[in-house]
């Protein structure tokens, strides 16, 4: 059985070499300014604010296209629990908020939990490999929307439904990324660790982990994020609760407006908590080092 | 023992387990409209094959599918490479884009379902748009990795041997960065599946993952099990022959690995 995922999942590290750079993530490339950045973004900000107003007026009906105003508007009347007449059954924002995140982090722990040593053994032993790695190349290639409804109509519309689906999104890219971190890790450590008669326990603590941290971060940030689309995806598809499924209703009630303030509302949360981590690991690996390509 | 066959077998014997677990699951559950065992999905799937309605109607599923997935995977290449190339070379597009290509990157996909539903309705553009928006991104930001990681050296020499920016671009940085590229793709076909997938399942009326989504709502969860078999079937299909395609791609990269024991 052939690995069907790319060898890395971001940022190019696809190979060995390319890893150690892309790990550690990018910090000011070329000595740009934090200020040339800060008006860079106003710039862009003032572009997609204007391209979104022109569309807005375009279509001239706010039932399919809401400005920015109004949005920003429904955003804050969300995020005071005010919801419009129309969807009066839906949740409250903060209860939303709340149910979703917690969603979001059973679903990423579980999948740390159980994907972190799955990873390692399949790392390390080829025999642990020849079991997972068939398994995880066929699993990840399957939409795992797909499992949606086996699940939905197998244990029913519930929490420990959203938490399994979040967690089948998230499992997976971390097992690769941390078999992977394992595998191609320096052979010159591990024989020096041989060389001195390392056990096992010591071996895998005191040098696969620490050599393999970098991937294996880099793996629990892009399952963050796919334990995020997980939990939209299972609140907004089945049981209609949590910020997915209050984007659902919003749309369901042509309450356009306040369905954009609740698209907002995720991404920013999405966008949020992906950068956690990439602020972690900017300050976990400064030590390494890297050669880059100056750029006109 | 060979450790081959050892791990084959043990192998076989995982399979074998999900299939005892998943038959025990639904024997416990014993609703087989909604819970329905390796039994009954295997049956199910032999009438794809065999019942010529049952399977008139999933090549027509599988073909809308297939379709969105092609196109949307298309024009995030077409879009994704070159918005890749500028970011990794060039300073100023760099400012201006990183920030939203990652912002984008980090919005979950699903997040674009309702917003096409009002736009476009519920039709095949707004499933391939969707496949666009979710695979676009991971495209560009592994073709913007591999350029803005070439090697330095590579280009100075290039530059030292007079090649003027056309030349640097075709014949250092790209081939340079082909295995980034290649991951890229992948990783965005996979996207794209999925993007095609979760569009169809909230729209319930489209393609395999409608046919899913509606064959589990009506009850007839043995062939929704056996049409997500055929969909498994299909990406890992398609998966592979890109994988193929990149190794002889990027044939010429070798790499070290620890050994192993």
């Amino acid at each position: 059985m052939v690995l069907l995922i790319p060898k890395s999942l971001e940022e190019g590290e696809g190979l060995p070499e390319a890893e150690a750079e892309t790990a550690t993530g990018i910090e000011n490339p070329s000595g740009i300014s934090f200020q040339k950045k800060l008006i860079a973004f106003i710039v862009s900000f003032s572009v997609f604010l204007l391209l979104w107003q022109l569309v807005a007026n375009e279509s001239g009906n706010s039932l399919i296209v809401a400005g920015p105003l109004p949005v920003f508007q429904s955003l804050v009347n969300l995020l005071q629990n005010h919801i419009p007449l129309i969807a009066r059954g839906a949740e409250t924002a903060d209860s939303a908020i709340l149910e979703t995140l917690e969603v979001i982090v059973l679903g990423f722990a579980l999948s740390v939990v159980v994907g972190i040593p799955i990873g390692i053994a399949a790392g390390l032993y080829r025999s642990v490999e020849g079991v997972v790695e068939p398994w995880v190349s066929v699993v990840y290639s399957i939409p795992i929307v797909a499992l949606v409804p086996v699940i939905y109509y197998g244990i029913g519309a519930s929490f420990t439904a959203d938490v399994l689906i979040a967690f089948l999104f998230s499992v997976f890219t971390i097992i690769i990324n941390t078999q992977n971190g394992v595998r191609y890790m320096s052979n010159s450590l591990a024989e020096v660790g041989r060389t001195y008669g390392a056990t096992s326990w010591q071996f895998i603590t005191k040098i696969v982990v620490p050599a393999s941290t970098p991937d294996m971060v880099t793996g629990m940030r892009i399952a963050v994020g796919r334990a995020i689309l997980g939990a939209v995806l299972a609140e907004a598809l089945i049981g209609e609760t949590g910020l997915g499924g209050l984007m659902m209703i919003f749309q369901a009630t042509f309450s356009t407006s306040y369905m954009m303030a609740a698209v907002v509302l995720i991404a920013i949360m999405g966008i949020l908590v992906l950068q956690v981590p990439k602020i972690l690991e900017h300050r976990l690996f400064k030590w390494k080092e890297t050669e880059r390509l100056a750029r006109m | 023992m060979d450790r081959k066959l050892q791990s084959n077998l043990i192998l076989a014997a995982t399979v074998v387990l999900f299939i005892l677990t998943w038959w025990y699951a639904a024997a416990v559950k014993n609703q087989t409209q909604l819970f329905a065992g390796p039994i009954q999905t295997a049956q199910a799937f032999a009438q794809v094959f065999t019942n010529p309605t049952i399977s008139s109607q999933v090549v027509t599923a599988l073909q809308v599918t297939l379709v969105s997935v092609f196109y949307g995977f298309a024009l995030a290449i077409v879009v994704g490479i070159p918005i890749g190339f500028l970011m990794g070379r060039y300073v100023v597009a760099d400012l201006l884009l990183d920030p939203w290509v990652n912002a984008w990157y980090s919005i979950p996909a699903v997040a674009f379902v309702p917003l096409m539903m009002n736009w476009t309705g519920l039709t095949s553009t707004s499933t391939v748009l969707i496949a666009f928006l979710i695979s676009v991104f991971s495209i560009i930001i592994s073709v913007y990795g591999g350029v803005k990681n070439t090697s330095s050296s590579l280009v100075e020499t290039a530059r030292a041997y007079n090649a003027s920016e056309g030349q640097v671009m075709t014949k250092v940085i790209f081939p340079a960065s082909l295995p980034n590229i290649m991951v890229g793709l992948r990783l965005g076909l996979i996207r794209a599946i999925e993007g095609v997938i979760i569009a169809e399942m909230f729209f319930a009326a489209l393609g395999l993952g409608g046919m899913i989504d509606f064959s589990a709502d009506h009850l007839d969860s043995a062939l929704s099990d056996a049409l997500i078999v055929v969909l498994a079937i299909v990406s890992i299909a398609l998966s592979l022959a890109l994988k193929l395609l990149s190794n002889k791609a990027i044939a010429w990269k070798e790499s070290e690995s620890i050994h192993r024991l």
